[in-house]
């Protein structure tokens, strides 16, 4: 199969996936209970404007035409009205996306920082007390919970310590990069800086365990192989082979790894967003639960599909551009 | 189905290792915990009360208790901290921390234990039959995973948690029903919707392995063997298919339980849970005196690490011992 035709096909399935989830949302809307014209004025509206209401909404309409309706506005962009504050779901979410997508990479960074290094020690050194010490951080990485961390971050290093903030950001990372532009100040950028430490260490976590985990068992079938072994014996530094021949090779499996677990990464935002009260997708969709606000729980949930849809139809084209022979399967 | 290479694999492993050890300690431990929590608390963990500042009870209340959050002004919130009455103090309400703790362990293993066992049911079968029939019904049911896997497991679950309400099943405690333990609750709340929903998000999964592991199998001689006999689909399915493929399963059925514990502690701390007695709602309600009264939420979230590290350990040793390649789903 070509590159070409490989890709067609991913997205003609990522496409399908996609439906699949706008139906699912949709099929759950309909079997909710609550009357949405109700939920939508609140308690207390007369029988009249709620029915005036169900008319314009076209809620009564037969299932299928509201289905069509609905999976008609989604392909075009517009994801319809919040029931709570009657803005465009659109925009209330792409608003949101930056915050999120900043804590996201941040997450990223810290654990690949960390975690690269980590496993490459763990690898190398294998039984010996940093082997030890880093299995027991990935143990204990993967085994705590974030919101639980989350608190106790704050409560270590955000009351006792008083080394970070711990109340709502001030300032995103758009306004500091402005700030820096335009005054050539880089103090807004540090106090972004200081508010997305917490948050970033607490997303981060299991990931950084994670990939420490996969590093580590990944270099440790790569040491064996024979090229490893001929490598040494030509007389090349083993810093060399290590970084540039065995971690290259460890890192295909990895990004596949990771790209399947983007759906991980933002529940985890969900959730550390909820604990640092951080604007982002996350917090909004717990907004939205609590409410009902369904249309825009609807347009965040399919959002948050097309983009780990995406990332992963990127990670598969990525994966099998390195490695040609997946895309025989 | 067990041979005994991987029984001798499995002692091996065990015995060459300290982490099994501690693993299979821990969870032994919490199990104990689990089960004997109404003999092992000190107080009755969903009874409020009044406490001076010593921490003796003023006035006593009597032996009515609420599993709902009482409303302001009902009692005097009264927080006391760790003492030899209340050896991890209480929290907000006035409830002993310690006893609930030891509840809590109760509601992460059933909803770990049952939530995994209802996604083997379902998630087994439906990877086995496409796996082994492939096609059109592999790309069918694979098509169906997929989509399951473009939610994070967490979103799917609030969603459905936030469709079907939380409905705890309320089950009678046989330890108190034996007249062994008084004053403790007669009967025990198990998140209903949860434990079906955290099934519902992940038998993906497992429906994934028992693929893979049917599409090799089905090509095996002794499968084709079988065939040429005239064995039905269903019976090769059940006595050679099933059982060839069940030492995947199990590691991440292990796997499993400790993500499932974990998802069960978030949807519970982002108030999304049938229960009270979740280790993740006392972290949630830990959260607003945590500055005065860290003790409320250190210990639940102590509870959950531990729980969740002695599976997390077996099943390191599981993986170890018999060596399948398989990915697991995180949180």
């Amino acid at each position: 199969m070509t590159m070409g035709k490989f890709l067609v096909r991913r997205i003609l399935q990522g496409v399908f996936v996609i439906w699949g989830v706008i139906t699912i949302m949709f099929g759950l809307r309909a079997v909710s209970p609550g009357d949405p014209a109700t939920l939508m004025l609140g308690e207390g509206a007369t029988q009249e404007l709620i029915e005036h209401v169900r008319e314009q909404e076209g809620l009564n309409e037969p299932i299928y035409v509201q289905y069509f309706d609905y999976l008609q506005g989604m392909v075009i962009g517009d994801f319809g009205y919040s029931w709570r504050s009657n803005r465009q779901v659109e925009a209330m979410v792409i608003e949101r996306v930056p915050a999120t997508l900043e804590l996201a990479i941040a997450a990223t960074i810290v654990a690949i920082v960390i975690a690269i290094p980590l496993g490459v020690i763990s690898a190398t050194r294998r039984n010996e007390p940093s082997d030890y010490g880093a299995t027991l951080f990935s143990l204990l990485g993967i085994s705590t919970p974030n919101f639980w961390l989350g608190l106790m971050l704050i409560l270590l290093l955000g009351v006792w310590a008083g080394l970070f903030p711990t109340g709502r950001r001030p300032v995103g990372f758009a306004e500091a990069v402005t700030t820096l532009v335009q005054h050539g100040s880089v103090y807004d950028l540090g106090i972004w800086l200081k508010y997305i430490t917490l948050p970033a260490i607490t997303l981060g976590t299991y990931f950084t365990a994670l990939i420490t985990r996969l590093t580590r068992s990944g270099m440790v079938d790569e040491l064996g192989k024979p090229y490893v072994t001929a490598s040494k014996a030509k007389g090349l530094p083993s810093v060399l082979v290590r970084y540039k021949h065995v971690l290259r090779n460890t890192m295909i499996p990895i990004i596949t790894v990771l790209g399947l677990q983007m759906g991980t990464l933002m529940g985890g935002a969900v959730i550390t967003e909820t604990v640092f009260n951080w604007p982002g997708l996350g917090l909004r969709l717990i907004d939205a639960l609590d409410a009902r606000d369904w249309p825009l729980m609807q347009g965040i949930v399919v959002f948050i599909a097309i983009a780990f849809v995406s990332i992963n139809i990127v990670v598969d084209a990525l994966y099998s551009y390195l490695n040609p022979q997946v895309r025989e399967e | 189905m067990i041979s005994e290479r991987v029984k001798s694999n499995l002692k091996q492993t065990f015995s060459e290792s300290l982490l099994p050890k501690l693993g299979l300690l821990l969870l032994v431990s919490i199990v104990f915990m689990a089960i004997f929590a109404p003999l092992l608390a000190t107080h009755d963990p969903t009874r409020t009360g009044h406490y001076d500042e010593q921490g003796a009870e003023y006035p006593p209340l009597g032996h009515e208790y609420t599993t709902q959050t009482p409303h302001e002004g009902d009692i005097v919130e009264i927080t006391v901290e760790p003492t030899t009455e209340h050896v991890l103090g209480t929290n907000n309400v006035g409830q002993d921390v310690y006893s609930r703790f030891l509840y809590g362990a109760r509601v992460s293993l059933l909803v770990g234990i049952l939530g995994t066992s209802m996604a083997l049911a379902i998630g087994v079968p439906v990877g086995l039959v496409a796996g082994y029939y492939g096609g059109r019904v592999d790309d069918g049911l694979m098509r169906i995973a997929d989509t399951m896997l473009a939610f994070p497991a967490l979103v799917l679950a609030l969603a459905l948690i936030g469709v079907f309400g939380e409905s705890p099943v309320m089950v009678p405690d046989p330890i108190v029903m034996a007249g062994l333990a008084d004053g403790m609750p007669e009967s025990i709340p198990i998140p209903g919707t949860v434990t079906i929903v955290v099934a519902l998000v992940t038998w993906v999964w497992f429906a994934r392995v028992a693929r893979g592991e049917a599409l090799s199998i089905r090509n095996e001689e002794y499968v084709k063997a079988a065939r040429s006999f005239g064995t039905s689909n269903k019976t090769i399915l059940l006595k050679h298919v099933l059982p060839n493929s069940l030492t995947p399963i199990i590691v991440l059925a292990t796997i499993q339980v400790a993500v499932i514990i974990l998802l069960e502690a978030s949807l519970a701390y982002l108030g999304f849970s049938g229960t009270t007695l979740s280790w993740g709602y006392e972290i949630e309600r830990g959260q607003d005196v945590l500055r005065t009264r860290p003790w409320v939420s250190m210990f639940p979230g102590i509870g959950i690490v531990l729980a969740v590290i002695s599976v997390n350990l077996l099943g390191d040793w599981f993986r170890d011992a018999l060596d399948p390649n398989i990915e697991g789903e995180g949180r």
